[in-house]
């Protein structure tokens, strides 16, 4: 009995294997055929979604392309470099790139994206800290898709529990005032004023970020000893020191931590709405006001941005013009159904452009009733977009970023008493993991 | 029985021809890559341009703390959490079988259930048990064991108390199952034998079962010892990416950053990971021969 | 002996609650992932253990989302190819080794176990090019192929068949059968236990497998049950309790499997400790 068993398992075995083969050679024989475009991103509820919108806008003017969105999950960058590597081998037309990753590409893999200036996307169109890391001399490789642009969020019913007025918040500040705030509502309700995830470098990035200062020099090497990276390390301290700081372990943690109201409040980027509406019982309750100011940085602004991604065409593709086409008349598109989609998914998956005429969408003002007055929030956020300064990430970011957070955590643990103690103990640990 | 020349002939091919399958696949999908990375270990690789660089790479391993930091912690994992778990686990398994038989096979099923478990899982649910606020400090607090809660995720010492007790609750049943096995492989004459005499169970213990279970020890802390050198899972989703600054990293998840995350230098990833298999070969060495003496 | 056994004496008492609260410890995660499909998401996250009314609100989400049941059955197909094809040929590679001794096998055999310990991670780039140059990318091929033969199953297979008398296969063949037959109708059939055992375990390993699907899947239609899972892991805003519904669906087969083998899993780790 077992003995026939086994060979039924072999006799499936082989022949699913070549079901499997002959399938393959039908799908390398089907791409020939040159209207159907495949795109790589990899959020379903995201990204993904608001791809599939413009693939339907698309359809509607050109029904012979269909457009395959393809959700690519964790290190889709792993996964394309390895295409790359061979030659091109298994690649989309069209892949969705963080921005922080895309100068390594660009760089280390030159030639293999298509430049998109050189075919006539209007770039002045767009966000301007969107399009700096994709530019490189006089080509520009991308289509900006998201903004991350960031702000400050509030529980408006926790300050007035402080005595306070919430509104007299809504405005422009500076840390200081932030910190002092936080003092007042610690006093009074006992709960410290920022979530804080200690894994995560986003904090510092978006005070950094909003000074206009870079984390790398001109030649690429890393450039921590900078009054923007020394003053944003005093504010976390100062901070700490005051007990304004949840500590939070983790993306999970952080998560709890807001909407289990440990804290006041948190620093980041728009894309945290979705999650926060997880939390119906403290509709009404959040309010959302400009990111702080770095004092003592000259050209520091209460804008900044944490996240975000862009489309970017590859070269290996054999439908460069439908592909190119395509990007240009959804995403970089003034008629009215592109506008219009942009509109579609801010409110379908709380994605928001960088396209700049799309900020005149219903949706972009409309009140929004989980928000403390029902604040217009997204077209507070639209507004704050067009300041966020410029910043260029090179190939090495995310050792940058690894390395400055350890060691802040490393100072939040007391091992490191000086900021200039941070300072160094980060470039050792860069040097050491880039090997320059 | 023929013992011809031919015959032994004839047994050599089929013995050739039953293992060629396998070969193929073998020198394919594994001897090909590796030969292939060999190369790669004289590369300094940045995307398209690739410089060599010789022995470059070890030169830069050898100044690398972090790299002698993951390795040093590769070894405090391997020395602590394999002895805890094989003793552990052999105890367990000496009490299900003598000390309490009834639902033997229940414990034992549940037991080696933690290995199963979609890693996925494992490690969300470890995240919110062990954050400073989570089920594991509330308990310990109202217990009154501690009196402020313990940062199981980020502090230095305690992440690494938590990737040993994580990798203690994952494996243990399982190496368990194994002494269970290898318990079952004694004759309980000798027990009935030794009772006569009047020896007790602790004696029974040290002169009978332990020696008795030496394979099956050292079975576990071979493939234990394996399994901790490659330590990847845990550090890089349990403690985040081997945090906090670097405290739980690993060989395996800091090859696996340099390759795919931090620098695609997979010149200089090859170059650790012949290092780790180095290592790794040494320490496998060293048990066989323990193995074949104590045989 | 038997005596003794009926009554349960306060140390035995105290050993059965010790054990009780390990079995608790070892279950607490099946129980909350269960749990966890019928919460929101932030309750997840908090923690939560009650039970809460948000299943069917889950269920949909991850429907819509994306294909569970083509996930599951490519999840499963991959699986149980990679076992029927891996255990024929890993046992008879194991059993050429072991039964047929010879110098140069056992340096091959040497070899193949130093290669145990070389990390996946190490070989994926070349691996990929390979894969890539046979024309294999976005096939489930591409992900059986080189996961049927397994050096530590050929080890574990071989460690078994020592207990297999060789007298027998003598014996078989003075009667006139040849090699291949004295492998498939004796030595297989007398070794059910450690097939099974091995099956199991092939189909574990490739059922949770990832990072190698990760590197080689191209499209929707042929991603297994772990990349969704991973999928949903990267989203702005993480939807727990379907991330629940997909662990349970990804967990229970596996569960059910070694429960309904677990006699003769145990029974066939016999050999590999003697």
């Amino acid at each position: 009995m077992k003995k026939g068993l086994l060979s039924i398992l072999v006799l499936v075995s082989v022949l699913f294997l070549t079901v499997s083969c002959s399938k393959s050679s039908d799908s390398s024989g089907g791409s020939a055929k040159a209207q159907k475009i495949t795109v790589w991103c990899w959020d379903p509820a995201f990204n993904i979604y608001s791809m599939k919108e413009a693939a339907k806008v698309y359809s509607e003017m050109h029904p012979e392309v269909t457009i395959e969105v393809v959700d690519i999950p964790e290190n889709i960058e792993g996964k394309i470099e390895a295409g790359l590597q061979a030659g091109g081998a298994g690649l989309p037309d069209i892949a969705l790139f963080q921005d922080y990753i895309i100068e390594k590409f660009i760089q280390n893999y030159p030639g293999s994206f298509v430049d998109l200036k050189a075919e006539g996307v209007d770039y002045s169109q767009f966000a301007q800290y969107k399009v700096a890391p994709m530019t490189e001399g006089d080509s520009v490789y991308g289509i900006p898709f998201d903004t991350g642009s960031t702000g400050f969020f509030l529980r408006s019913d926790l300050i007035t529990e402080a005595g306070l007025n919430p509104e007299d918040y809504q405005k422009e500040m500076t840390w200081s005032e932030m910190i002092a705030l936080g003092e007042t509502i610690k006093a009074a309700t006992g709960k410290p004023l920022i979530a804080y995830d200690n894994t995560s470098f986003d904090f510092l990035r978006i005070m950094v970020q909003s000074t206009g200062t870079q984390f790398f020099k001109d030649d690429g090497s890393v450039n921590y000893n900078t009054p923007a990276v020394k003053n944003s390390i005093a504010i976390l301290e100062e901070l700490h020191s005051k007990g304004l700081l949840y500590m939070a372990e983790g993306w999970n943690n952080w998560i709890a931590a807001f909407n289990g109201s440990e804290a006041a409040g948190f620093m980041n980027a728009l894309w945290i709405i979705g999650t926060l509406k997880t939390q119906p019982d403290l509709s009404g309750k959040w309010m959302v006001v400009p990111t702080p100011l770095v004092e003592g940085v000259a050209g520091a602004r209460n804008a900044s941005n944490n996240g975000g991604s862009s489309w970017y065409v590859f070269s290996s593709t054999k439908n460069k013009d439908v592909a190119v086409d395509f990007l240009k008349s959804t995403w970089a598109g003034t008629s009215d159904e592109a506008l219009e989609f942009y509109n579609t998914i801010l409110k379908g998956a709380g994605a928001m452009g960088t396209f700049l005429p799309s900020r005149g969408g219903s949706n972009y003002t409309a009140p929004d009733d989980f928000f403390y007055k029902s604040q217009a929030v997204y077209e507070d956020f639209s507004e704050w977009m067009a300041e966020v300064p410029v910043m260029y990430y090179t190939p090495n970011y995310l050792a940058m970023r690894t390395a400055l957070n350890n060691a802040l955590q490393n100072m939040f643990a007391g091992n490191l008493k000086s900021i200039d103690d941070v300072i160094a103990a980060a470039e050792a640990e860069y040097k050491q993991v880039t090997g320059n | 029985m023929k013992k011809s020349s031919s015959y032994h002939r004839y047994l050599n091919r089929t013995g050739w021809r039953f293992i060629t399958p396998a070969m193929i696949l073998y020198i394919v999908f594994m001897l090909y890559p590796i030969m292939y990375s060999l190369f790669l270990v004289t590369q300094k690789w940045r995307g398209m341009s690739r410089e060599f660089v010789g022995l470059g790479n070890f030169v830069r391993m050898a100044q690398d703390q972090i790299f002698w930091k993951a390795l040093s912690h590769n070894f405090i994992f391997m020395l602590i959490q394999i002895p805890l778990m094989v003793f552990l686990a052999m105890i367990l398994a000496v009490i299900l079988n003598q000390g309490i038989r009834r639902f033997r096979g229940l414990f034992r099923t549940v037991y080696f259930l933690p290995c199963v478990t979609s890693l996925v899982a494992y490690s969300v649910l470890f995240r919110i048990l062990l954050q400073s606020n989570g089920l594991l400090n509330n308990l310990m607090l109202n217990l009154h064991l501690i009196d402020t809660p313990i940062g199981w995720l980020n502090n230095p010492f305690w992440a690494k108390v938590t990737i040993i007790l994580a990798l203690t609750w994952r494996w243990t049943g399982y190496n368990m199952v194994f002494f269970l096995v290898g318990l079952q492989n004694i004759d309980s004459e000798i027990y009935e034998a030794a009772e006569v005499d009047g020896a007790s169970k602790i004696r029974q213990f040290f002169n009978i079962t332990l020696p008795l279970l030496i394979p099956v020890i050292l079975f576990s802390m071979v493939t234990s010892t394996n399994g901790t050198m490659q330590l990847f899972d845990e550090p890089n989703i349990l403690t985040n990416e081997g945090g906090p600054a670097n405290a739980t990293m690993t060989v395996a998840l800091y090859i696996y950053r340099q390759a795919f995350v931090l620098n695609s230098d997979f010149g200089y990833a090859s170059a650790l990971s012949y290092v780790m298999v180095l290592v790794a070969g040494v320490l496998a060495f060293i048990q066989i021969k323990v193995l074949k003496e104590r045989k | 002996m038997a005596m003794v056994r009926r009554r349960l004496s306060p140390a035995k008492f105290i050993l059965m609650i010790f054990f009780v609260a390990g079995a608790v410890i070892s279950l607490f995660p099946f129980i909350w992932m269960v749990i966890g499909t019928t919460q929101n998401p932030n309750d997840v996250v908090m923690g939560k253990l009650a039970i809460g009314d948000q299943f069917m609100k889950n269920w949909e989400w991850i429907n819509k989302t994306y294909s569970v049941l083509l996930f599951f059955w490519n999840s499963f197909k991959i699986a149980i190819v990679t076992v029927g094809l891996g255990i024929v040929i890993n046992a008879l590679a194991a059993f050429g080794f072991e039964k047929y001794p010879s110098k140069g096998r056992d340096r091959v055999f040497g070899i193949l176990l130093l290669t145990l310990i070389i990390p996946q991670m190490a070989i994926v780039i070349p691996m990929f090019r390979q894969i890539a140059s046979m024309r294999l990318l976005n096939t489930h091929t591409a992900i059986i192929l080189p996961s049927v033969m397994s050096v530590f199953i050929i080890f574990f297979l071989r460690q078994n068949f020592k207990m297999f008398p060789t007298e027998i296969m003598e014996a078989a063949r003075v009667d006139g059968a040849g090699e291949t037959r004295i492998f498939f109708s004796i030595v297989v059939p007398a070794m059910k236990a450690t097939f099974a055992s091995a099956s199991i375990y092939m189909f574990l390993m490739q059922w949770n497998s990832y990072l190698w699907p990760l590197m080689t899947i191209l499209s929707d239609e042929m991603k297994t049950l772990p990349i969704a899972m991973s999928s949903i892991m990267r989203m702005y805003t993480i939807e727990y309790g379907g991330l629940m519904i997909l662990v349970c669906i990804s967990t229970f087969p596996i569960l059910i499997l070694f429960l309904a083998m677990q006699r003769q899993f145990v029974q066939g780790l016999m050999g590999s400790v003697k």
